[in-house]
C-alpha cells in the first residue's frame, strides 16, 4: 500500500504541473480543449492525493510497520480515533494532510465552476496548481510520508525492515481536540488559498474590482469559519491537556495562527467598503495576498525549528522551501500588481470622516497593527540574536502589554461601525443611535464599580461588551419591530424572519456577538487565582467558595497508558458537590508523562484541577488548583462566532428589507443603491 | 420612549450587570504573591516556551530549581534587580519574559506604538486624500500611464459578462 500511495504522489505532481504548465498555455492560446484538458487534470492531481492519504491511512489502520512513518506515530494498542489523528501528527504526515485539504478546496472550485467563469477559471487554476506544485514537491522529495523503514545491513547498505509493533502516538496528541483541533486550523489555512488563487488570477486577468470579491467571499467565510474555530479548539485543547491553568500562552505557533486569522478579519470588513463603494481595490487584493503569505509562514513556524515552540514540529531543513516558496509567492505578487495596478483604481470618494467607510479604514488599521505587532514580538528573538548575538525571549507579558489595549479599541470600533452610516453620518442620528447603547454601557461600568470591580482593563472590557452588545441587540430590535408591526408575527420569529431576509448582516452581527462573549470570558482572566499544596490522604484545600478534600488515589491501567487518579472531593459551604478526578498519565510504548485537567465549569467560573507531580521535597503528591472566571464563556463565544458565519453563508430567503444602521436624511443621491432609510433591494449590507 | 422599548431596555441592563456580579474575588490565601509576580517575569527555561509561575510539567526539574533558587534569593531580601541579574548570568538573556526596556530590546516595545502612530497617520491621509479626490475618478496614481475610463469601463464590463458566482 505504500507503494500505491508513493505512485499516487507521484502522478498528482506530475498532473499538477501539467495544469500548471498547461494552463498557462491555455491562458495564452484560449484553446478550449487545452482549458478543459487542464481543468482535467487539476481534478484528477486533487483526487490521486485523495488516494495517498487514504492508502497512508490504510496502513495506520492495518498497523503497517514496515513503513517508517506509521512506526514513529502508531501501535497497535492505539485507539481507531487517534489512528485518524496520526496522520498529522509528525511533519510528513501534516504535510500530506495540507495537500489533502488544499486538495478538497480546489476540487470543489473545479467542479463548482466547471461551467462558469471561463475566462478567470485558467489564471485560478494555475495559481491552485502552482500552490499544490509546492506541497506536492515536500510530500514527493523532501518529506515523504511512504519511507520503508530501513536499517543499516551488514554491508553497509540498507535493509528493509518491519517492526512487531510502533512509537506510539504522542501523549500530548492523545486528547479529543486533537482529533478535530488541527484539521480545523489546517482547513483555515489551506482555505485561504482559494481568495488567493481568486484575487491573483483575477488581477493577471486584469479584471476589475468587485467581481472575484462576490466570487470568494463564500470560500473567504469558510476559510475564517475554519480558522477561527482552529483557534478555539487550539486554546481549549492548550486548557484542559497542557495543565498550566490557561489557554492562551502566545506560544510562536499560536501566534503563526493568529496572524492570518487578523488579515482575513480585516478583509472581510474591508471588502464591503469594495462591494458597496468601489473602493480599497489595492487594499483588497494586497489583504488577500498578505493573509495567504502569513497562512504559509505560520506553517513555516510550525515546521522550520526558527522558533521554540511546544507545538512545533522536529527541526528539519524544511524551512528552506518555504523561504524560496514566500519569495516566489512576493515576487509573483508584486509583478502583477505593478502591472495590472491601474485596474484596482477606486471609484469614489469619502464624503465624511464620520462614516462607516472610515470605521471600517480603523477597524483594519487596529487589526492590522495587532498582527505586524504580533509577528515583530514572535520574530523579535530571532532579530535580536541576529543584531545582538544574545537570544531574547518575548513571552505573553509582553503580547498581553501589547494587545490588550489593541483588542479594547478593535471591540470599541465593533460597536461604533454599525452605528455609522455609510458615506455620512448626521449629528442627530449619532445622537440617536449612540444613546442607548453608551448609556447602558456606562450604566454597566457603574454598576461593575459599585460592586468591587477595580481591574482596569476588565472593566473596560465589560463596559464595551455591554456597549457592542446593546448595538447589536437594537439593530436586531429595531429590524424585527418593523417587521412584526408588518407581518404581526411575534418578535422572536420577526427576527428570525430578519435575519435570514439578510443573512449576512444579520449573521455578521451574531458573530459581533459571539465576539463580545469571547471578550467577556478573557475579561475574567484578570480574577484567576490559583493555589497549590502538597497534600496526604484527607487534606484539605480552601479556594474560593470550594473545599477540595484528597480521598484518595487510585492507579487504572488501560489499553495505551496507566492513569494515577486522585480522588478529590468538592465541598461547597460544606456540602458534598462533587468528585473530580485529575490524572497523570504514564504511555507505555513512549514511556511519556501526559496530564488529564478536571475541570468543574460553570457560567461564572471554572474549577481546574491538576494532578501536578509529586514534591521534590516531601515526596507528596501535589494538587495544583486553579479558579478562573468566566473562561466558559470563551467557548460559548465560539459556538456563537461559528453559528453566526453559518447563518453569514446562507442565501437570503427573499428580497431584502433594509434598515440603515444609522437612518440618514433622505437628501442626497446615493450611489451604488445605497439607501438612506428603509427599502426594498436583494443583495447585501 | 415606548414601553417595548423601555422594557427591552431595562431587561438589557438587568441582564448585562449579572455579568460582573460574577466575577467576585475569590480572597484565596497566596502564600507567595511576591515570588509569583517577580517569577512571572522570566521564562521556564526547560524549553516549555511557557513563563516560569506557569510550567507544569510533570517533574519539571528546571521549573522547581528555578522556582527555589527564586524563593530562597527572596528570603535573602534580595532586590527584583539582583533576582533579575541572578538568572541572565545563569541562562542569559533567553530567561526573560518579557524584553527588557533598555538596548536593543527597546525595539521590541517601541514597534507596536510605530505601528499604531504610522498607521494611523497613513489612514488619516488616505481620508483627506479621498476626500479631496473627484467621485469616479480614473487617472493612474503617480503620473504614470495608465488606463482610459473607456478601458476600465470594457474591462468592467468583460469582468461582469465572463463572471458569475
Amino acid at each position: 500500500m505504500d507503494v500505491f500511495g508513493s505512485f499516487a504522489l507521484v502522478l498528482a505532481f506530475v498532473c499538477a504541473v501539467y495544469a500548471f504548465g498547461g494552463g498557462i498555455a491555455a491562458i495564452v492560446t484560449r484553446h478550449p480543449l487545452l482549458i478543459k484538458s487542464t481543468r482535467q487534470a487539476g481534478m484528477a492531481t486533487c483526487c490521486l492525493i485523495f488516494l495517498a492519504t487514504f492508502s497512508l491511512e490504510y496502513l495506520f489502520f492495518s498497523d503497517n510497520f514496515s513503513n517508517a512513518y506509521v512506526v514513529a506515530h502508531s501501535n497497535r494498542d492505539l485507539s481507531t480515533f487517534y489512528k485518524i489523528a496520526a496522520l498529522w501528527s509528525g511533519q510528513e504526515g501534516s504535510l500530506l494532510f495540507w495537500s489533502f485539504l488544499l486538495a478538497i478546496y480546489v476540487f470543489s472550485v473545479l467542479i463548482t465552476y466547471r461551467n462558469k467563469n471561463g475566462e478567470l477559471m485558467p489564471y485560478v487554476g494555475v495559481v491552485m496548481a502552482g500552490v499544490q506544485i509546492f506541497f506536492l514537491t515536500l510530500n514527493n522529495f523532501v518529506e515523504s510520508p511512504f519511507r520503508a523503514l530501513a536499517v543499516p545491513g551488514a554491508n553497509g547498505a540498507m535493509d528493509l525492515v518491519a517492526r512487531a509493533d510502533g512509537n506510539g502516538l504522542t501523549p500530548l496528541l492523545q486528547y479529543p481536540e486533537m482529533v478535530i483541533h488541527p484539521p480545523n486550523l489546517y482547513s483555515g489555512y489551506t482555505g485561504f488559498t482559494i481568495p488567493f488563487a481568486f484575487a491573483l488570477g483575477a488581477l493577471l486577468a486584469r479584471y476589475p474590482g468587485e467581481k472575484w470579491i462576490h466570487l470568494t467571499r463564500k470560500w473567504t467565510m469558510i476559510a475564517w469559519m475554519f480558522q477561527s474555530m482552529g483557534i478555539l479548539l487550539g486554546a481549549h485543547w492548550a486548557y484542559a491537556v497542557l495543565g498550566w491553568g490557561g489557554y492562551w500562552g502566545w506560544d510562536p505557533v499560536e501566534n503563526a495562527s493568529l496572524l492570518p486569522w487578523l488579515t482575513g478579519t480585516a478583509f472581510l470588513h474591508s471588502v464591503m467598503m469594495q462591494e458597496k463603494r468601489g473602493m480599497m481595490k489595492v487594499w483588497n487584493v494586497w489583504l488577500v495576498f498578505c493573509t495567504f503569505l502569513l497562512c504559509i509562514l505560520g506553517t513555516f513556524l510550525t515546521r522550520s525549528g526558527v522558533v521554540s515552540s511546544v507545538h512545533a514540529f522536529a527541526n528539519s531543513s524544511i524551512g528552506n522551501w518555504f523561504v524560496g516558496f514566500m519569495g516566489i509567492i512576493l515576487l509573483v505578487c508584486f509583478g502583477a500588481y505593478f502591472k495590472n495596478r491601474d485596474y484596482l483604481k477606486s471609484e469614489n470618494q469619502l464624503d465624511s470622516i464620520v462614516s462607516r467607510e472610515s470605521s471600517f479604514l480603523f477597524n483594519n488599521l487596529i487589526l492590522l497593527v495587532s498582527c505586524v505587532a504580533v509577528l515583530s514580538g514572535t520574530l523579535f528573538p530571532v532579530f535580536s540574536e541576529w543584531f545582538t548575538g544574545n537570544r531574547i525571549s518575548v513571552g505573553a507579558p509582553f503580547f498581553n502589554k501589547v494587545n490588550i489595549p489593541i483588542g479594547l479599541l478593535l471591540l470599541f470600533l465593533t460597536g461604533v461601525g454599525p452605528l455609522l452610516a455609510w458615506r455620512k453620518t448626521s449629528t442627530e442620528s449619532l445622537k440617536r443611535n449612540f444613546g442607548w447603547p453608551l448609556g447602558i454601557g456606562l450604566a454597566a461600568g457603574v454598576i461593575a464599580l459599585v460592586f468591587g470591580f477595580r481591574e482596569f482593563y476588565s472593566w473596560i472590557c465589560l463596559l464595551l461588551c455591554v456597549f457592542v452588545a446593546s448595538t447589536v441587540l437594537m439593530e436586531f430590535y429595531r429590524g424585527a419591530r418593523v417587521i412584526r408591526a408588518r407581518s404581526g408575527a411575534s418578535f422572536m420569529a420577526s427576527a428570525v424572519d430578519l435575519t435570514m431576509r439578510n443573512t449576512r448582516r444579520y449573521g455578521g452581527y451574531i458573530v459581533h456577538m459571539g465576539m463580545v462573549f469571547v471578550f467577556i470570558g478573557l475579561a475574567g482572566a484578570a480574577f484567576n487565582r490559583d493555589l497549590q499544596k502538597d497534600m496526604r490522604q484527607g487534606d484539605t484545600m480552601q479556594i474560593g467558595p470550594y473545599t477540595l478534600v484528597l480521598q484518595g488515589f487510585e492507579t487504572k491501567p488501560e489499553k495505551n497508558y496507566t492513569a494515577q487518579r486522585m480522588l478529590v472531593e468538592v465541598l461547597r459551604d460544606k456540602k458534598p458537590m462533587m468528585m473530580l478526578y485529575p490524572e497523570k498519565r504514564r504511555f507505555t510504548t513512549t514511556v511519556e508523562n501526559g496530564t488529564m485537567v478536571a475541570i468543574y465549569s460553570t457560567l461564572k467560573e471554572d474549577l481546574y484541577v491538576v494532578y501536578a507531580g509529586t514534591s521534590p521535597d516531601t515526596q507528596l503528591p501535589v494538587l495544583h488548583a486553579y479558579l478562573n472566571p468566566l473562561v466558559k464563556w470563551i467557548w460559548f463565544g465560539g459556538v456563537v462566532v461559528v453559528f453566526g458565519t453559518l447563518v453569514a453563508l446562507l442565501p437570503n430567503r427573499r428580497a431584502v428589507l433594509v434598515l440603515s444602521g444609522a437612518q440618514q436624511p433622505a437628501a442626497q443621491p446615493i450611489a451604488h443603491g445605497l439607501t438612506p432609510s428603509v427599502t426594498l433591494r436583494e443583495g447585501h449590507d | 420612549m415606548t414601553k417595548a422599548r423601555a422594557t427591552a431596555a431595562i431587561m438589557m441592563l438587568a441582564m448585562l450587570a449579572v455579568v460582573p456580579l460574577l466575577i467576585t474575588p475569590v480572597g484565596a490565601q497566596q502564600l507567595s504573591d511576591r515570588a509569583k509576580q517577580i517569577g512571572g517575569k522570566f521564562m521556564c527555561m526547560c524549553t516549555c516556551s511557557q513563563v516560569l509561575t506557569q510550567c507544569n510539567h510533570i517533574g519539571c526539574t528546571t521549573s522547581t530549581g528555578m522556582l527555589k533558587e527564586l524563593n530562597q534569593s527572596l528570603a535573602r531580601g534580595d532586590s527584583e534587580d539582583t533576582i533579575t541579574q541572578m538568572f541572565v548570568q545563569e541562562f542569559g538573556t533567553k530567561v526573560y519574559a518579557e524584553p527588557p526596556k533598555s538596548g536593543f530590546s527597546l525595539v521590541a516595545w517601541a514597534l507596536p506604538s510605530v505601528y499604531l502612530f504610522v498607521g494611523t497617520g497613513l489612514v488619516i491621509f488616505v481620508i483627506f486624500r479621498w476626500r479631496k479626490r473627484p467621485a469616479q475618478q480614473t487617472a493612474p496614481a503617480g503620473g504614470a500611464p495608465g488606463i482610459s475610463a473607456e478601458m476600465l469601463e470594457r474591462a468592467r464590463a468583460r469582468a461582469s459578462r465572463e463572471t458569475q458566482d
